[in-house]
C-alpha cells in the first residue's frame, strides 16, 4: 500500500486493490469468528446454569430474533427486523444511555471538588465550559461562551495535540516493532 | 445535621428527581433560548452552499441508537440543507446499526421533500473494517459495495452511474458517536484530498478542535447544541431547538449543585479544622 501510495501504477493499484479487497473479506470472517464465540460463551453459561444465566438466555434469544427476522423477512420498511429496531433495540439502547445523566449529576455533585490546585483548576474549567456551551450561559453572559470556547481553543486543544503526537509515536514505534519481527506477542510468543 | 452537612449530602434520589423535572418541564412547555450561531457549524452550512446544485454529497451514519436523541436531529437538519439545494446524496454506515439507522433518516426527510430513491440519493448500507472500506472507495465504490442497501446493483442505479469514486463527490459528511471521523480524515482527505466535515457527539467536540485549527476539517457540527444551530440556519427549529432549553437548565442545576457541595464541603472543613 505504501508502494502505491508514492509510486501510483497499474501493476500496483491492482495489487491495492487486491489487498483492499480481501481485508474487507477477512473483516467480515472476524465478525463470524465474534459472533460465534459470543453464542459459544452465552450457551456455556446457560448450559452449566450460571448465576444469572437468564440474561445469558435474553441475550441468546436477541441475537437469533434479529438475525432470523432479518434473514426471513428483509430489513425493508414494515418488516418484522425494523419494528423490533424501532420499538425495543432503540428505545433501550437510548433510555440506559439516558440513565448515564443521572448518574453523572450525582456523582459530579459528590466528587466534584476544589480538594486541590489541579483540582479546582479541573473544577472550575469544567463548569465554565459545562455553561458556556449552552445557549443559557449566552443569556446570563456573553462572556460566558468566550471563555468557554477559549478554554476549549488553547488549553484543550494543546493536551490534545499532546495525545496525539504521544499515539501517534507509540504507533509508530509498535509498528516497526511489528515489522521488523521484534513485536512476536501476536504470534502468541513472549 | 445542621444546613451544610446536608447541603455536602443531598440524597441521590432528589438529585435524580431535580434533573428530571429540569430535562421534563422545558420540553413540555416548549422553551426557546436563542442560540448564537458558533463558527464551525457556519463554516458547515457555507461549504454546502457553496456547492453547486448537483453535487453529490457522502454522508457516513457511523453511531448507534444509544445516542439517536442527540445525532438525529443534526443527521435530519443537514439533509434538509443539502436535500434544499438541489444536491445528492450517497448514504454509508460503518457501524451494523448506522445502517438501518441511516436508512430511517433517509426515507424521512426524502419524505418530506418528495424525493426519488436511487435518483437523488442512495443509501449503500453498512460494510465492516472502515479503513479498508474508506480506501477502497477512493479508487471505486461499487467494488465495496457492488449493491445498494436494498439490493439493487450499483449499476442499475441512475445516481451511481455519474458517481464512480470520491473524484464525483463534494464534501463527506461523517455523522458519528465514535471516532470514525478520524479515518475519513486521515484516509478520505489526507490521501484523496476531499473535504470531510464531522457530525458529532458533545463529548467527541473536542477530539476535532486540533483537526479544525488546522483546516483539515471544513467545519464541524458537534453536539445537540450545533444541531440547534443548524435547525436555525435552516429557518426550520426541530427537536435540536427544543432540547437546547432542557439541556440548559440541565447544566445549570448540575452547575448550581457542584457550587452547592464544594460551599458544604469547604464550610465543614472549616469547622472540623
Amino acid at each position: 500500500m505504501l508502494f502505491q501510495f508514492f509510486i501510483p501504477s497499474r501493476p500496483s493499484v491492482r495489487a491495492y486493490e487486491m489487498v483492499v479487497d480481501w481485508t474487507q473479506t477477512i473483516a467480515i470472517f472476524t465478525l463470524l469468528v465474534g459472533i460465534t464465540g459470543m453464542l459459544k460463551y452465552n450457551l456455556e453459561k446457560v448450559s452449566r446454569k450460571k448465576s444469572g444465566y437468564g440474561y445469558n438466555i435474553v441475550t441468546i434469544a436477541g441475537v437469533l430474533a434479529m438475525a432470523l427476522t432479518g434473514l426471513i423477512w428483509g430489513r425493508s420498511e414494515g418488516t418484522p427486523f425494523v419494528w423490533i429496531f424501532d420499538h425495543v433495540q432503540s428505545p433501550m439502547q437510548a433510555t440506559v444511555f439516558s440513565l448515564l445523566s443521572f448518574f453523572v449529576a450525582s456523582s459530579a455533585y459528590r466528587g466534584f471538588k476544589a480538594r486541590n490546585t489541579e483540582a479546582t483548576l479541573l473544577l472550575v474549567a469544567a463548569l465554565l465550559v459545562m455553561i458556556g456551551r449552552v445557549p443559557i450561559g449566552d443569556f446570563i453572559s456573553s462572556y460566558f461562551p468566550k471563555i468557554a470556547n477559549w478554554i476549549l481553543d488553547v488549553p484543550s486543544m494543546t493536551a490534545r495535540r499532546g495525545i496525539f503526537i504521544g499515539i501517534a509515536l507509540g504507533t509508530i514505534a509498535t509498528s516497526l516493532r511489528v515489522i521488523l519481527g521484534v513485536e512476536r506477542t501476536y504470534l502468541g510468543r513472549s | 445535621m445542621n444546613f451544610w452537612q446536608r447541603a455536602s449530602s443531598i440524597d441521590r434520589r432528589i438529585i435524580f428527581i431535580l434533573l428530571f423535572i429540569a430535562v421534563v418541564i422545558p420540553l413540555i412547555f416548549n422553551f426557546k433560548l436563542p442560540n448564537r450561531v458558533t463558527k464551525e457549524v457556519q463554516a458547515v452550512y457555507d461549504y454546502i452552499e457553496s456547492l453547486p446544485p448537483g453535487s453529490v454529497i457522502l454522508m457516513s451514519f457511523d453511531h448507534d441508537t444509544a445516542t439517536l436523541p442527540e445525532m438525529t436531529p443534526m443527521a435530519r437538519a443537514l439533509l434538509r440543507h443539502i436535500f434544499t439545494k438541489g444536491e445528492k446524496v450517497i448514504g454509508t454506515a460503518f457501524l451494523a446499526e448506522g445502517a438501518a439507522i441511516g436508512n430511517k433518516a433517509f426515507k424521512f426527510v426524502s419524505d418530506e421533500f418528495g424525493l426519488k430513491e436511487g435518483e437523488d440519493y442512495v443509501f449503500l448500507g453498512y460494510r465492516p473494517e472502515i479503513s479498508s472500506a474508506i480506501l477502497g472507495m477512493g479508487e471505486n465504490i461499487a467494488r465495496v459495495y457492488p449493491k445498494d442497501y436494498r439490493g439493487v446493483p450499483l449499476a442499475d442505479i441512475p445516481l451511481m452511474q455519474q458517481v464512480k469514486n470520491y473524484r464525483d463527490i463534494g464534501l463527506i459528511i461523517s455523522v458519528s458517536d465514535n471516532d470514525s471521523p478520524n479515518a475519513w480524515i486521515n484516509l478520505a482527505n489526507a490521501r484523496y484530498h476531499k473535504p470531510v466535515a464531522p457530525a458529532v457527539t458533545a463529548v467527541m467536540a473536542t477530539t476535532y478542535y486540533p483537526f479544525l485549527q488546522e483546516k483539515q476539517i471544513i467545519g464541524m457540527v458537534p453536539g445537540l447544541k450545533a444541531a440547534a444551530e443548524y435547525e436555525q440556519l435552516i429557518n426550520k427549529p426541530g427537536t435540536a431547538t427544543v432540547g437546547m432549553a432542557a439541556q440548559s437548565i440541565a447544566h445549570l442545576l448540575i452547575v448550581l449543585l457542584v457550587i452547592v457541595g464544594n460551599i458544604g464541603y469547604f464550610m465543614l472543613k472549616r469547622r472540623n479544622a
